[in-house]
């Protein structure tokens, strides 16, 4: 920060201290988040950096963020607004306001979100309210029905674990043990979620000293308005990208293959309109909130909108509130993007979220394909496996402990125009780590027996969509109660300007490694029980499942493929022979490439072929 | 090593622009600087030699001591120019090396391209074997299935072959096996192993490692063999030393065994040289800034010794070998300054790099940048600076502001000073989140800058961060060359042992590491380092069960017994607590990885110190205008070889020397220590 603002006491703020303190806001942000994933308890925050942080003026809006995780992007406004609501006028210095309720400020129950109140001059009788620090992160378990808190089956909010609305947390810099002790009874694993929030409680500190070194610096007035200054400028750059979008009102539809209790093809619908310097995104149309846990709350929903705008403007632009101003969301109340209490939400988070996505990428697609991309796999494919562990610590199972192992899944990333999709990567709203295979089978009583690309699943087109991956897991030596949360297992991820459909997902039960080996020899992939896309089920010992993740959607025309593009995919073997010829008129003769040994050319790699 | 103390020292560090060549001879520092040539940087180092020997006047008989940084092995991995590879892995998972960790390189940019995987995949091939997580054998390996596996590599032609089995780092036996049947199928076809390379829990991780030094073998091997050649050639008979990422120097052959080792061996060899410089001056917490035309290398050290990470990026690959942890910021002398579509000003991260340069360069620059931004302010000499044959003035660098200026309603020095600010709110950002990170407070730290660019940014940075000293080495400019000059030779060797510790033994620890030390001593005995030049730390990594982050737990000296395990233990919670912020005694602890650093020590050279006769007066060279914060001052400018030992100085003032420019700000000031390191106070309240 400049030693000698240019701005004065008249709050003025130049070319200069826009910059300087933008990127001093941004570092507030990034400076909490590098404490929370430093002083995180949990491998969830740690290692798969599931939080985001940050810094709002006294307003309540959004002035700089640090995100690890696109689907918080747009959702803790929604946090800090239910806090301030909750709070108004009780907020002193010290204090810190906990939620997870998804209908007040949350998004899913295992995201625990903390918002600390940030004064001028904490120790004077009339303090000023400057700033507020909040940070989201997700907690490895929040109670419930199922450990790890995502459960396939629930119907209802009271199933998927503790339900916080906006609690006073800390209180001049006290935690309130009568909460918290509540809180930690409902938990599976409370050392861990109290080593968690407590990093949390950390992060927001770092905000609080260094936001008082700005007022230092700058004065409270000055800082202010450079606040103002910050958001007013990412609002124009939004404006100035938007009025060059052609103005008209772009249309798209696609589904959720179903909830899980039956309920099968719920359409997720957008109306978005670009009208001048204004984006209007209307979900009217959408299936109404529906009984299995993927409905997303309107923070998601907005959440999802907002990622799904950025990236089709410039994502240079600073994220915060001015970023938001030119953008309106319509979302009808009782639906599956905007539902009501008592409805099961976990999943809208995870699942609807990448739907919404889907949908308002596809629809600015319909006027700029170019500027979009094909479907990507659509999907987090969430894992949990939860028992006793055998192994005691002489082996014997003598002294077995419980554990809860979450995962997801990658899988194909859209076409683009001149580009084939990623393979086997986390798409929009996701983008954590997966679980070494040595580090998960050191940890959990698992074993990864496969894992690998999917030949033939991205969709044909000039540039193909990225492959799903295959991810193949053994229970060992005890029964495991196993959760299965994914989609785009009946509707595939759609093609863009002639490409192909991405290959859907999958999922298959082996019941002991003689099926899973026979499968591995002959053509078998349905040697295996076909398991249903949301489903929850005890394992036997010495079970496999199978993963398939989706392949994504295809770019352009297949038969505008290169061919050197088809030999280097059948010299690779991310293209069969069989699908070259299908797909792209290719005959194996024809090509030069010739497969060596590969890992995957049994044909259970092909199922759904 | 020091045979012959009076002989002449060389350090040869090879930079994108230049290569940089240290002589120490009877105490006296000779630096030197020639074009590097990227196409054949054997013939740049010739080069440098030439102009070193008639500098320094030696004879290239009289160098007993030779170490070399090199760029060969990273300009490699960042060009892709590596041998074609294949790997070897266990069945099932012949697409983790491509796969990865699954999270894409942007989050919202759809443009974003995954690394491309180091061996491709019609490269990579499987075994049947599989090992548990304590390495007990599920399924034996099938020999058979190895020698086919070879013929199919033989018809791929490859030159190298990466060999990483899951869990092998428990048990090498099945990678052993592998290795030797590929070096019977394929005798001219060079084999790296992960249970040597890196034999450490994390496939991917593991993997990418072995990949890359497989890939880079054949062409470090290539290079070492010109380079010994050359310097053999001209008659210098001092074994060829190479840096490596971890700071410590190892001998030709173990760097064409291990090149995956080197690939920061330059920014590592400057890290040496800053901590070497800031500890004579008696600092030994340090953040190293070397900020050259297009970038700024930040390091944390601590304690006197560089911190070092075990994931540190190279282009786009993670590698899991030590390396000091280098963290780079796209912001340069040669950063572009420029408007963007919202109305605010930005520096960077375009850079004119050399060429075409900032304007004042004169070689066609016509954006300004912040090199040319100091220039206006008068913090550069214009007179030396501007080049006599180009037709580029202080009122085209003045032009050019203005120009900038009429965009943001702000006259030419003003846009100057701002495009200063910004550049140092986003280095300053960098910096702190880079201390942060690591759960330090950057007010506890002295700044040392080098590079063309740092001094002149250093003090100013230095302040808005609360930094009370800054320290500016009188070789600034070829710090790492320095660094060659003063590191010991050093070896990493770690052993995965991922377990209960309350199931841990005295015994298989000490067994463990009396393995890696037996490695060690053969090493350093092949380098002719005498058996009372050897030091040996041993480190235990640990984490508490069910976490992923580990605590590295130096140990005491004396024989591993219950006893140590119980201090080790206790130390795990008492770094664990102070590194991330918690720690619960009663939680249990796993052991996760032994390491064992092995130091073949090497004396630093003498070197002399700075005349102290003189005085400070008789160092202004001259006295001009420069301008802080929008006023100007009639400012001393120093000749830094002019300036005595224990000389003080307020600012403003500037001192110009041959490779840096250093400006302190009204309020600050400097003293010259007796090597001629300028030790700047910031003017913040320490």
């Amino acid at each position: 920060m400049s030693a000698d603002p240019a701005a004065g006491d008249d709050a003025e703020v130049d070319p200069v201290t826009l910059e300087v303190v933008r990127n001093g806001c941004v570092a507030v942000a990034e400076e909490m988040n590098a404490n929370l994933v430093r002083t995180g308890y949990s491998p969830n925050i740690k290692e798969r950096r599931d939080c985001s942080c940050a810094l709002f003026g006294a307003d309540g809006e959004m002035v700089s963020q640090a995100e690890n995780m696109p689907v918080h992007l747009g959702a803790m406004p929604f946090s800090v607004r239910a806090a301030v609501d909750a709070f108004e006028g009780d907020l002193n210095p010290g204090d810190a306001i906990l939620l997870n309720d998804p209908f007040r400020g949350g998004a899913h129950l295992p995201d625990l979100t903390l918002v600390s109140p940030v004064f001028a001059d904490p120790e004077s009788d009339d303090p000023r309210l400057v700033a507020y620090a909040a940070n989201r992160a997700h907690h490895a378990d929040i109670g419930g029905s199922t450990a790890g808190s995502v459960a396939a089956d629930s119907t209802e909010i009271y199933q998927e674990g503790l339900r916080i609305p906006p609690v006073k947390l800390i209180e001049d810099g006290e935690i309130d043990d009568d909460v918290f002790g509540m809180i930690l009874a409902n938990v599976r694993t409370p050392d861990e979620r109290r080593g968690d929030v407590r990093a949390q409680e950390a992060a927001n500190e770092t905000a609080r000293e260094r936001v008082h070194g700005m007022v230092d610096e700058y004065g409270a007035d000055t800082l202010e308005a450079a606040f103002e200054a910050v958001k007013d400028y990412s609002e124009r750059r939004m404006r100035s990208e938007l009025e060059a979008f052609p103005d008209g009102t772009y249309e798209f539809s696609d589904l959720l293959d179903d909830d899980g209790r039956g309920n099968e093809d719920l359409p997720v619908e957008v109306e978005v309109t670009v009208d001048g310097d204004e984006v209007g995104v209307d979900f009217a149309g959408t299936a109404p909130q529906t009984e299995g846990p993927i409905n997303a709350v309107l923070a998601v929903t907005s959440s999802a909108t907002y990622y799904a705008v950025r990236c089709v403007t410039d994502p240079e632009i600073p994220p915060n509130h001015g970023c938001y101003r030119p953008i309106s969301i319509d979302a009808p109340e009782r639906s599956l993007v905007n539902p009501e209490p008592p409805a099961a939400v976990v999943g809208g988070n995870l699942e609807t979220s990448q739907r919404v996505t889907d949908v308002v990428l596809g629809a600015f697609a319909t006027e700029a394909p170019e500027r979009v991309l094909a479907a990507c796999q659509g999907t987090m494919n969430n894992v949990t496996f939860g028992g006793t562990d055998p192994r005691g610590e002489d082996g014997d199972g003598a002294d077995g402990e419980p554990y809860a192992f979450y995962e997801t899944q990658g899988g194909g990333f859209g076409g683009r125009a001149g580009k084939d999709g990623m393979d086997g990567v986390h798409v929009h709203m996701s983008n954590t780590m997966n679980t070494p295979a040595e580090v998960l089978e050191t940890a959990y009583p698992l074993r990864i027996l496969r894992y690998s690309l999917r030949p033939d699943s991205g969709g044909a087109g000039e540039f193909r969509g990225g492959l799903g991956l295959r991810r193949d897991i053994e229970v060992r030596d005890h029964t495991a109660r196993f959760s299965l949360l994914a989609d785009r297992q009946r509707h595939a991820p759609y093609g863009l300007e002639g490409g192909d459909e991405g290959e859907r997902g999958a999922a298959y039960l082996y019941d002991d490694a003689d099926a899973y080996d026979a499968a591995a020899d002959d053509d078998a992939a349905d040697a295996g029980e076909k398991l249903p896309q949301k489903s929850v089920h005890d394992l036997p010992p010495g079970s496999v499942v199978s993963i398939r993740t989706p392949g994504a959607g295809g770019y352009g025309d297949p038969d505008e493929r290169a061919p050197t593009a088809i030999d280097r995919d059948l010299r690779l073997g991310k293209l069969t022979p069989a699908a070259a010829l299908a797909r792209y008129g290719v005959d194996e003769g024809s090509s030069s490439a010739g497969r060596t040994q590969s890992d995957d050319a049994d044909p259970a790699d092909l199922d759904g072929e | 090593m020091t045979e012959q103390p009076h002989g002449t020292r060389v350090g040869v560090d090879i930079g994108g622009t230049f290569t940089d060549v240290v002589a120490v001879r009877d105490g006296e520092v000779t630096v030197t600087k020639t074009p590097s040539t990227p196409d054949e940087p054997e013939r740049g180092v010739m080069n440098g030699l030439d102009e070193s020997e008639a500098a320094a006047g030696y004879a290239p008989d009289a160098v007993d001591f030779f170490s070399h940084g090199t760029t060969v092995a990273t300009n490699a991995v960042l060009e892709g120019t590596w041998a074609d590879t294949a790997l070897v892995t266990t069945e099932g998972f012949r697409d983790a090396l491509e796969i990865g960790r699954q999270d894409r390189p942007d989050i919202y940019d759809f443009d974003a391209e995954k690394a491309e995987p180091v061996v491709p995949r019609d490269r990579r091939f499987t075994v049947p074997e599989r090992l548990d997580e304590r390495g007990t054998v599920l399924r034996e390996l099938d020999e058979d299935a190895v020698r086919e596996v070879a013929a199919a590599i033989d018809g791929t032609g490859v030159s190298a072959v990466a060999v990483c089995l899951l869990f092998a780092f428990e048990n090498p036996t099945h990678e052993r096996r592998v290795a030797e049947i590929l070096r019977e199928e394929l005798p001219d076809v060079s084999v790296s192993r992960s249970s040597t390379v890196l034999p450490e829990i994390r496939e991917y991780e593991r993997s990418v490692t072995t990949s890359l030094n497989a890939a880079l073998k054949p062409v470090m091997s290539d290079y070492v063999g010109d380079l010994e050649r050359e310097v053999r050639g001209r008659g210098v008979d001092a074994a060829v030393k190479l840096m490596q990422s971890n700071g410590g120097l190892i001998d030709a052959d173990a760097a064409r065994e291990r090149p995956v080792n080197t690939l920061l061996s330059g920014p590592a060899a400057g890290v040496q040289g800053a901590t070497h410089v800031a500890d004579r001056a008696g600092y030994s917490d340090l953040i190293t800034m070397d900020m050259g035309g297009t970038s700024c290398d930040v390091s944390l050290v601590q304690d006197g010794e560089p911190v070092v990470s075990t994931d540190v990026a190279v282009g786009d690959y993670t590698v899991g070998v030590p390396m000091i942890d280098v963290h780079t910021v796209g912001s340069g002398g040669g950063s572009v300054a420029w408007v963007d579509a919202g109305g605010a000003l930005r520096v960077g991260p375009r850079s004119a790099g050399a060429d075409p340069g900032p304007i004042c360069y004169g070689r066609g620059g016509e954006r300004p940048t912040t090199t040319d931004a100091h220039l206006l302010l008068g913090r550069i000499d214009p007179e030396g600076f501007l080049p006599e044959d180009r037709d580029v003035g202080v009122a085209d660098v003045r032009a050019a502001f203005a120009e900038l200026g009429d965009e943001l309603g702000m006259g030419p020095e003003e846009t100057a000073q701002g495009v200063l600010d910004v550049a140092n709110a986003n280095m300053g950002r960098a910096l702190r989140v880079v201390s942060v990170e690591r759960g330090h407070d950057p007010r506890e730290f002295a700044l040392v800058a080098f590079g063309g660019a740092g001094p002149l940014h250093a003090p100013t940075l230095a302040a808005e961060l609360d930094v009370p000293t800054v320290l500016v080495p009188r070789t600034a400019g070829a710090l790492s060359a320095l660094g060659l000059l003063i590191s010991d030779v050093g070896y990493d060797y770690s052993q995965s042992m991922v377990r209960p510790w309350a199931g841990v033994d005295a015994e298989t620890v000490a067994t463990a590491f009396a393995e890696l030390r037996a490695e060690g001593d053969s090493e350093l005995a092949a380098e002719d380092v005498l058996p009372a030049r050897r030091e040996f730390e041993r480190v235990a990594d640990l984490r508490y069960e069910g976490q992923s982050f580990d605590v590295s737990v130096p140990l005491p000296d004396g024989e591993v017994d219950d006893g140590m395990l119980a201090t080790i233990e206790r130390r795990f919670h008492e770094r664990h607590e102070s590194r991330y912020g918690h720690a619960d005694p009663e939680e249990p602890v796993e052991l996760v990885t032994l390491r064992l650093h092995a130091r073949g020590v090497v004396d630093s050279p003498e070197t002399a110190a700075v005349a102290a006769d003189g005085t400070v007066a008789d160092a202004v060279a001259e006295r001009r205008e420069v301008r802080f914060a929008g006023d100007a001052y009639d400012a001393p400018i120093y000749d830094r070889d002019l300036l005595p030992a224990g000389g003080e100085f307020d600012g403003p003032a500037v001192v110009e020397g041959p490779e840096s420019t250093v400006v302190l700000r009204p309020g600050q000031s400097a003293e010259v220590d007796p090597d001629g390191t300028l030790v700047v106070d910031t003017g913040v309240a320490k």
